[in-house]
């Protein structure tokens, strides 16, 4: 029998809401009242996230952010800072149980089994992604969706993004550079290694083709049924929680 | 006699890895405080605390302060992905050195 899972697209919201709502949905997979689930979500604002070994001091111009009503938080997941873009990218998050099937105790080979989801769904619009190792997804050698990890509560909890639309100049806008002068040259240098889906299908691509590409991916790559769902009282009162007691702090965000 | 205090930082690109960070107080050429920050992966999270402490009172010498870290991390079945003990050492002598 096929196994099913839940399927939330939570759409537009800051990025306090969603990364609490992360966390939430964690701890109600842990406590065994929801099933293993698939977020889709956006950011409004366009915010920034940071891995959890990051300090935001050294990572982000949150002077330039205020300015531009732009988010910063940390994210409860290692890796780097990344610029989320209302319209330009969609993140994704897998929540599920340690001791399923599909999760090995070894976290680089746990990577790549859950990316094939992904790497599968960006194909079926034409892309020819792949899986790099530690953590990321090419196209035409390319980063187009970079992803974080972190087990706990029996739980493995996985996010990323996949982008539609890249600007450098504007990421860092928001991201500090060591220098003024060497800002041109970072800016060069993401252009050469970042791509997004426009520029390698050379078309605009929607959210709602994108997901459904993504739903199938995720489908045959893990051999589930996806079944739309919706955020259960518990975990809209504890991302509520969260919100206050974690991820819109100055204790957290600027812990490291 | 008065001891000699140093505030330093450096950081460190991992070949086919990730970035490190670190901002290091010595004190009589000894790690008095360090802050290890970056784009790298640590399970369980928590414990970069823990590892930063680990090496507190401990001299400035690579072999010394990776070995610590590597055998805090065994001891407390962590894993570090992106990075190595080796170059959370390396990093932090930079640091000492003061060429970051």
């Amino acid at each position: 029998m096929v196994e099913n899972w839940r399927l939330l697209d939570t759409g537009l919201h800051d990025a306090f809401y969603n990364m609490a709502l992360d966390e939430a949905i964690v701890l109600a997979r842990s406590r065994n009242l929801v099933p293993n689930t698939i977020r889709f979500f956006r950011w409004e604002p366009s915010a920034v996230s940071i891995g959890y070994f990051q300090s935001m001091e050294e990572e982000v111009d949150t002077v330039t952010c205020d300015k531009k009503g732009i988010d910063y938080v940390r994210r409860r997941t290692g890796g780097g800072a990344v610029y989320h873009d209302r319209d330009g990218e969609l993140t994704y998050s897998i929540i599920m149980n340690q001791d399923h099937r599909l999760i090995s105790l070894d976290f680089q080979e746990t990577y790549e089994t859950l990316c094939l989801g992904l790497v599968l769904g960006l194909r079926r619009l034409g892309v020819k992604a792949e899986f790099k190792p530690i953590n990321d997804i090419i196209a035409e050698d390319k980063k187009i969706s970079g992803n974080a990890q972190t087990r706990g509560m029996n739980v493995v909890h996985q996010h990323g993004t996949i982008l539609l639309k890249v600007d450098p100049s504007l990421m860092f806008t928001v991201l500090k550079v060591p220098n003024e002068k060497i800002r041109d040259k970072m800016v060069k240098t993401v252009e050469e290694r970042v791509t997004s889906l426009e520029r390698v299908l050379k078309r605009d691509v929607g959210f709602d083709e994108l997901k459904e590409s993504l739903i199938k991916g995720f489908e045959e790559a893990f051999d589930i049924k996806l079944v739309n769902g919706t955020i259960t009282n518990f975990e809209e009162q504890n991302a509520s929680r969260l919100i206050i007691e974690k991820y819109a702090t100055k204790e957290w965000n600027f812990k490291r | 006699m008065e001891k000699k205090s140093r505030m330093n930082k450096a950081q460190l690109k991992v070949q086919g890895g990730k970035f490190i960070k670190v901002q290091l107080e010595t004190e009589d050429d000894k790690i008095k405080k360090v802050k290890i920050t970056g784009d790298f992966f640590l399970h369980p999270e928590e414990i970069i605390d823990d590892i930063e402490t680990s090496v507190t009172g401990v001299l400035l010498d690579e072999t010394v302060i990776a070995d610590r870290i590597r055998k805090f991390i065994l001891k407390n079945k962590a894993v570090l992905l992106g990075a190595s003990p080796e170059d959370f050492a390396k990093c932090i002598v930079m640091a000492g050195a003061g060429n970051g």
